[in-house]
């Protein structure tokens, strides 16, 4: 009796752990095809080709106008470029034909009420057959409930706040690609708690809004689960677009702070480091956005150094894996330094990483799914995405959980160092990512088993 | 408490660019009864003129003397060719014509600097910090602070001390009579507006090595800069100087003490103000 109670508990143990790790255990479904990677050289994102005939087409929903247009224009070059590789392959094999990917920009200017507009627009006159978007949460929400009134696939690339799939909100057309707010926070909990074990003292200085809040409350949960004798020294919320962050920093300061921990994004993640620099608060900065080259070569390399960055679509040390990789690189930063003109050929894009390559995977497998669907008939595309897993171009596996269609996979923490110390990361010429600042060096692991995604029970467990 | 004196310190500093970006505004309401709402538009435009000054020239002091003269010739034809022209017809027109100007400058700065971040360091030598009461302070902070002050009493002397200033106070009370008199008055309120946008080109090259210039660099202070015009009461300097400061020391301590409420402290601050004298702190009861 006592050994079959025994084996039940084995059995039972295996199937809790299965449970976890089965994500990143399965088996990748499709995986970037290098072989087949065609000519780019005519690909200019300012001038992105409309292909002819029956299309699929995908509306880019982002500011394209008003304070925030620079935003759109991060999405459109490598929503642009995935296509361009996509349509130079012949297409995709779709109800029985081969049909190309072709852009539409809808322009919602950052504004809920236009959000709204504009995404009925594109389903209902453009006839759109995916909604691809957006920055901020609340304007995400806006299109996943447009989604599921009219049945149409929406991909979420962008907005990280995990209330975008509880059960309140969840709505099975929406699909989230990128990491979400208590996976980042819990990542970074561990990282301080499991893999660094130095610092121990943190302030939290997030945007006052539902992402800033949710994140932060990501971070104490891991910090509870990981690092229970970490300390939240500080916690503050400022407003969006603020001006002077001085207070705040005068508050840090005197804090006994070892570590900031923002998601800030652009401009106040630029604003928050530079002042804090200015002020000589030097302290490491535990963030998601604070990526912009042009702020880092502003603030220097002394600046810069100690930053502790997350990444989704990040990978191992080091970055150039393969031969595939490499000749994808240098393809990109010839068009960069060649062809592409203003904002293009800017020091922000002349990577294909980073919130670049996060934003490509999220199309190249989207694509994938329709190919493998063989329809872009909604109810098809569901059936083959949920709990598919993809290998991106760098190697890295991502798997769409089925119940609240979140994405699941290892994160990795980048820690930046001057360019003499990136070559472990860098690994071809010039082996640095930006001469006049910090950037990824050595780079730290966090299983994805570490940093599950919040799953909503009730909604978890109805699937 | 040297936080105190520190958060203290960042009141005045940003009450004074604050100030800076609204005594043009307030200037021109009071002394033109224009409501610009381009004015933050120029403000931004300098921040970009600065930009490519310093780019092509690497001196950050020949930027804050040039950027805020060309902006203030950029105000200036608006003025003589567009706003003069509309004046006629009303406070109306003239504001639907001000905010159509704000959406070229917004529109015509992202088509020639594009929509990224661009950066403007302070020049090396105020990149230190200094030591005052035991707090260590950005010197570029100072400067700024030192900045507003020289404005404020170079805009005092003029007006209140010159005879330039005296004919405008002349033709703000009384244009009719200042014509009559022989006086160009479309002249004087050309140099009250060009003085105007000069203003908000000064603090749009002062404030762009704390910021990054951007295109959201005019939607970034604008809230702030008519708060201060609003309660402060329209067209006085000293009434925007007293309460850019309050501003600036309400935001520092309301972040020391009151953190969760304020981003809404100038708002409960204005409302106060405006339900106790409508007219602002130092603002004139139309009779």
């Amino acid at each position: 009796m006592k050994r079959t109670i025994r084996w039940m508990g084995a059995f039972a143990v295996f199937c809790w752990v299965s449970l976890f790790l089965l994500p990143a255990a399965m088996a990748v479904n499709a995986k970037y095809d290098f072989d087949h990677f065609p000519d780019m050289s005519d690909y200019d994102p300012n001038n992105i080709v409309k292909p002819e005939g029956d299309t699929i087409k995908i509306a880019i929903i982002a500011a394209f106008s008003g304070p925030a247009a620079a935003v759109g224009q991060s999405y459109l070059l490598p929503v642009g470029w995935v296509a361009h590789d996509i349509n130079k392959r012949g297409g995709i094999m779709v109800d029985g034909k081969k049909k190309k990917i072709e852009i539409i920009i809808a322009d919602n200017q950052n504004k809920p009420d236009v959000t709204l507009k504009v995404t009925e627009r594109m389903i209902l006159q453009e006839k759109v057959d995916i909604l691809w978007g957006t920055s901020g949460s609340h304007l995400q929400k806006v299109i996943n409930q447009l989604a599921d009134k009219h049945k149409k696939i929406s991909v979420n690339a962008i907005s990280l706040s995990d209330e975008l799939m509880d059960k309140d909100n969840f709505t099975k057309y929406a699909f989230m690609t990128c990491f979400s707010t208590e996976q980042i926070g819990r990542a970074f909990a561990y990282f301080y708690g499991q893999i660094r074990k130095k610092e121990t003292k943190f302030y939290i200085l997030n945007q006052d809004y539902l992402f800033g809040h949710s994140l932060a409350e990501g971070f104490k949960v891991g910090l509870k689960e990981y690092f229970p004798t970490a300390q939240i020294v500080g916690e503050d919320y400022h407003k969006l677009f603020l001006t002077d962050f001085a207070p705040y920093l005068t508050k840090i300061k005197t804090s006994g702070a070892e570590v900031i921990f923002t998601g800030d994004w652009i401009p106040d993640a630029a604003n928050l480091l530079k002042q804090s620099r200015q002020m000589g608060v030097m302290l490491p900065f535990a963030n998601i956005f604070l990526s912009d080259p042009t702020t880092l070569t502003e603030v220097g390399i002394e600046g810069t150094t100690g930053l502790m960055a997350i990444s989704q679509s990040g990978t191992g040390n080091p970055v150039f894996k393969n031969e595939g990789i490499i000749k994808y690189f240098k393809v990109w930063d010839n068009l960069w330094k060649n062809k592409w003109a203003k904002p293009y050929n800017s020091l922000s894009y002349k990577y294909p990483m980073g919130a670049l390559g996060t934003y490509m995977t999220s199309v190249y497998w989207l694509a994938s799914v329709l190919e493998r669907a063989g329809s872009t008939d909604p109810e098809k595309v569901i059936k083959v995405w949920e709990g598919d897993s993809y290998q991106t171009l760098g190697g890295k596996v991502m798997t769409m959980r089925a119940c609240d269609h979140k994405m699941v996979t290892d994160l990795h923490i980048y820690e930046f160092v001057p360019p003499a110390q990136q070559k472990q990361c860098f690994n071809i010429e010039p082996y640095y990512w930006f001469e006049k600042c910090a950037g990824a060096g050595p780079v730290y692991e966090i299983p994805s088993d570490k940093a599950i995604p919040k799953a909503d029970p009730e909604l978890c467990k109805k699937n | 408490m040297e936080a105190y004196i520190a958060q203290g310190m960042h009141g005045l500093a940003y009450g004074m660019v604050l100030f800076l970006v609204a005594s043009g505004l307030t200037l021109v309401l009071g002394m033109m009864g224009v409501l610009n709402m381009a004015h933050v538009n120029f403000f931004m435009l300098s921040a970009y003129l600065g930009y490519q000054v310093v780019a092509w020239t690497g001196s950050f002091w020949l930027a804050l003397l040039i950027a805020p003269l060309l902006t203030a010739g950029a105000g200036i034809l608006m003025e003589r060719f567009l706003l003069k022209k509309v004046h006629a017809f009303g406070p109306m027109a003239e504001l639907i014509l001000t905010m159509g100007v704000a959406f070229i400058i917004s529109d015509g700065v992202k088509a020639v600097w594009g929509t990224q971040n661009l950066p403007l360091s302070p020049p090396g030598s105020l990149s230190v910090l200094v030591n005052i009461a035991g707090v260590q302070y950005p010197a570029y902070r100072l400067f700024l602070i030192g900045l507003a002050v020289a404005i404020l009493l170079l805009m005092a002397l003029v007006l209140y001390k010159t005879r330039l200033g005296m004919i405008v106070r002349a033709a703000v009370a009384d244009a009719g009579m200042v014509d009559a008199l022989g006086i160009n008055v479309p002249l004087v309120f050309m140099t009250v507006f060009g003085a105007g946008t000069w203003m908000a080109g000064v603090a749009g090259v002062a404030i762009a090595p704390i910021l990054t210039v951007s295109p959201g660099l005019a939607a970034q202070m604008g809230m702030d800069a008519f708060i201060v015009i609003i309660v402060g009461g329209f067209g006085s300097l000293g009434g925007a100087f007293l309460v850019a400061i309050l501003c600036g020391l309400l935001s520092a301590f309301g972040v020391q003490f009151l953190p969760q409420y304020a981003s809404v402290l100038l708002f409960v601050f204005m409302a106060v103000v405006l339900a106790i004298k409508p007219e602002g702190l130092f603002g004139e009861k139309e009779s």
